[in-house]
């Protein structure tokens, strides 16, 4: 099935789904920056921006308090978040390389733990994707298996047209419900053309390949050359959509506190810190490399897909240029020999 | 109104950088150089670590050698070899660190071979690092630099610096509009920027003058601040922070470039170092000192407010 909504139809759409009480999450300057935020109207969005952080954060916020504690004397009271007050969401505007990385968070939320605060709003909420139209040299989605039209991780999909407005494609029940209910407000098809899809301009590289070479390199000097520069901040892995570890804290006094859930980064030094003071990533580089190892080998062991998605975040933010494209195709230029396993 | 900004020079410089930096690898002056080298992206540059005279012509320099290469010198920086002699390519704004950490006992100058860069000004930003170098896109440090020549370094490239005239002084006009607000009004200012933070770091993890084996901020038992990404915790982290550098922040701005949510740091340190100035008349700058204004007492300190 297909279809089409004018401009004007889509921002009704949208402020008609908050009118309803719908948490309407969209590009949205906040204090000069463009973010994925709750809308209160929808001409506030700003939807020819790629956010500067990915769309992970709707199901998966930067902090969450997961349970609540009060004391009181010798009596300990502790307090559950009940995640279905969630709000029923509607994720707009985003982009395949954030889309797509959706389904990736999804094989871990839902693997061996069933992370309810994750699945709970992934249940509730439908995600509007958008064909992209605008690449620098810092993206890649096409070197990691995806397209800029790709639809993967959308429940409706909007390719932009010459002259405005959308043509749409349903990917989902969601994603059908979501039209079915808002009959009115779509179109036949009125022969408009598609605006130019976005042309990645980063090289491609073989991920056989370098998985091929993680395989057999966890100690390799090149780990050295390529992240001493390295300063340890956490900017590539809170930028990335893929990126899923975190930390949980307690805040609070020895009355009442809260026990939250932040998100964590690989290349802080605490990461790995033992209680004994041990750290068996004890160098940059050593950290880095799990970066590296964890997005294109332990994933792929796991999950059978890789742990990114080309949006090039991390690349346009590295305080210090590390540039990942740049050392998959270095990966790629050794000769490995992808080993072929044996019929036995 | 947009104006170019000459950086004919950068040739040059980059020329005499890879010249000085093959010398004196060769003849083991240096067993190592920090430096900036070309990275993939059209127009980008990196911080590179070499110590082998042939790749001196990796060595560059252009308005994307934004970073403070410092950072490297550091006790936070463990790998970079900290043996004999190492070479460093130091901006005006760059050096000022590097007298900072000198007068804080962190580096000794005898183990430093200073290679200064004659310097027009650097981009802003480098999202997109192929921006070309005008009034608008130049960091706002350098509209207010008065430093283009390093002084007393071992090395510096014999070329003349363009002067840029008439480019808006940016923090002083920032911090003016900021001081001319109601307190109300500067507070939902810093809330809306602080809401942003996410807590990455990046501010602490570039900065010359974070060496702390551990930062205040990691601490757990006890947690001394809070380490969510929520309001009190974010105004707790930058105004320790804030505090943490008054005095000592030489002002390279580092930590405002690299934010990736766009938060003027700088602007905080900035008014700071205006503050100090007023209350003790110091100045981050190319001598070594050995004590800040907030670590040493003279009888010219203002005491008014012994009551």
């Amino acid at each position: 099935m297909q279809n089409y909504i004018s401009q004007q139809n889509f921002n009704a759409l949208l402020d008609s789904l908050i009118s309803q009480g719908k948490r309407v999450v969209a590009p949205r300057t906040n204090a000069g920056t463009v973010l994925y935020e709750p809308l209160a109207n929808a001409a506030d969005m700003v939807i020819d921006q790629l956010p500067r952080r990915s769309g992970k954060e709707a199901f998966f916020p930067l902090c969450e308090d997961i349970m609540t504690y009060q004391k009181e004397g010798q009596k300990i009271e502790l307090q559950d978040i009940d995640p279905t007050r969630f709000l029923e969401t509607v994720l707009v505007g985003v982009r395949p390389c954030d889309a797509a990385a959706i389904p990736v968070l999804d094989a871990v939320f839902s693997w061996d733990y069933k992370d309810e605060f994750f699945l709970e709003r992934r249940k509730k909420t439908t995600i509007i994707g958008l064909a992209c139209t605008q690449a620098d040299d810092a993206c890649f989605c096409t070197a990691v298996g995806l397209t800029p039209a790709d639809p993967k991780g959308a429940d409706l999909f909007l390719t932009p047209l010459e002259g405005g407005g959308y043509a749409c494609e349903t990917q989902s029940e969601k994603g059908e419900a979501l039209v079915a209910n808002n009959k009115e407000l779509f179109a036949e098809p009125n022969g408009y053309k598609p605006l130019p899809l976005a042309e990645p301009q980063t090289g491609k590289f073989d991920l056989k390949k370098v998985k091929a070479w993680l395989d057999e390199h966890f100690e390799d000097p090149a780990w050295d050359s390529i992240a001493t520069r390295c300063v340890g901040c956490g900017a590539c892995a809170f930028v990335c959509p893929a990126c899923h570890c975190f930390d949980i804290v307690d805040e609070g006094t020895e009355k009442q506190g809260k026990r939250r859930k932040n998100w964590d980064a690989c290349g802080f030094w605490k990461f790995t810190h033992h209680a004994s003071g041990h750290n068996p990533r004890d160098q940059q580089p050593k950290r880095y490399r799990n970066r590296i190892m964890h997005k294109f080998k332990y994933y792929d062991d796991k999950f059978g897909q890789t742990l990114c998605t080309g949006c090039g975040r991390c690349i346009r933010l590295c305080p210090v240029g590390i540039d990942i494209a740049d050392i998959l195709q270095d990966i790629d230029k050794i000769e490995v020999k992808v080993k072929v396993e044996e019929n036995s | 109104m947009t104006q170019p900004i000459d950086t004919s020079i950068y040739a040059a410089v980059t020329a005499a950088i890879q010249g000085e930096a093959k010398r004196i690898l060769s003849e083991g002056q240096v067993t190592a150089i920090v430096g900036y080298a070309a990275a993939r992206r059209k127009g980008s540059a990196q911080p590179i670590v070499i110590s082998q005279p042939d790749d001196a012509q990796k060595l560059i320099f252009t308005p994307a050698c934004v970073n403070n290469l410092a950072v490297y010198l550091t006790k936070a920086k463990k790998e970079i070899p900290k043996t004999g002699k190492i070479g460093i390519v130091v901006k005006g704004c760059d050096l000022k660190a590097l007298a900072g950490l000198m007068g804080e006992s962190q580096l000794k100058r005898e183990n430093l071979y200073l290679i200064g860069v004659p310097c027009a000004g650097v981009l802003g930003s480098t999202i997109q690092p192929d921006t070309e170098l005008t009034s608008d896109s130049i960091a706002p440090k350098c509209t207010e630099c008065n430093e283009r020549m390093p002084p007393e370094c071992d090395f510096v490239p014999a070329v003349q610096v363009p002067v840029n005239q008439g480019l808006e002084k940016k923090y002083a006009a920032e911090i003016a509009r900021l001081e001319a607000l109601t307190p109300q009004e500067r507070w939902a200012y810093w809330k809306e920027q602080f809401s942003k933070c996410i807590k990455c770091y990046a501010c602490r993890q570039v900065c010359p003058f974070c060496f702390c084996e551990q930062c205040l901020c990691d601490r757990n038992k006890p947690q001394m601040v809070e380490t969510t990404p929520r309001p009190a915790g974010n105004f707790a982290w930058h105004i320790v922070r804030a505090m943490h550098l008054a005095g000592r922040c030489a002002g390279c701005a580092e930590c405002e470039r690299v934010c990736p949510m766009d938060i003027p740091l700088n602007l905080l340190n900035r008014k700071m170092a205006k503050e100090l100035k007023e209350l003790f008349e110091h100045e981050a700058g190319f001598e070594v000192q050995e004590k800040g204004p907030l670590n040493s007492f003279t009888d010219k300190d203002d005491q008014s407010f012994i009551k």
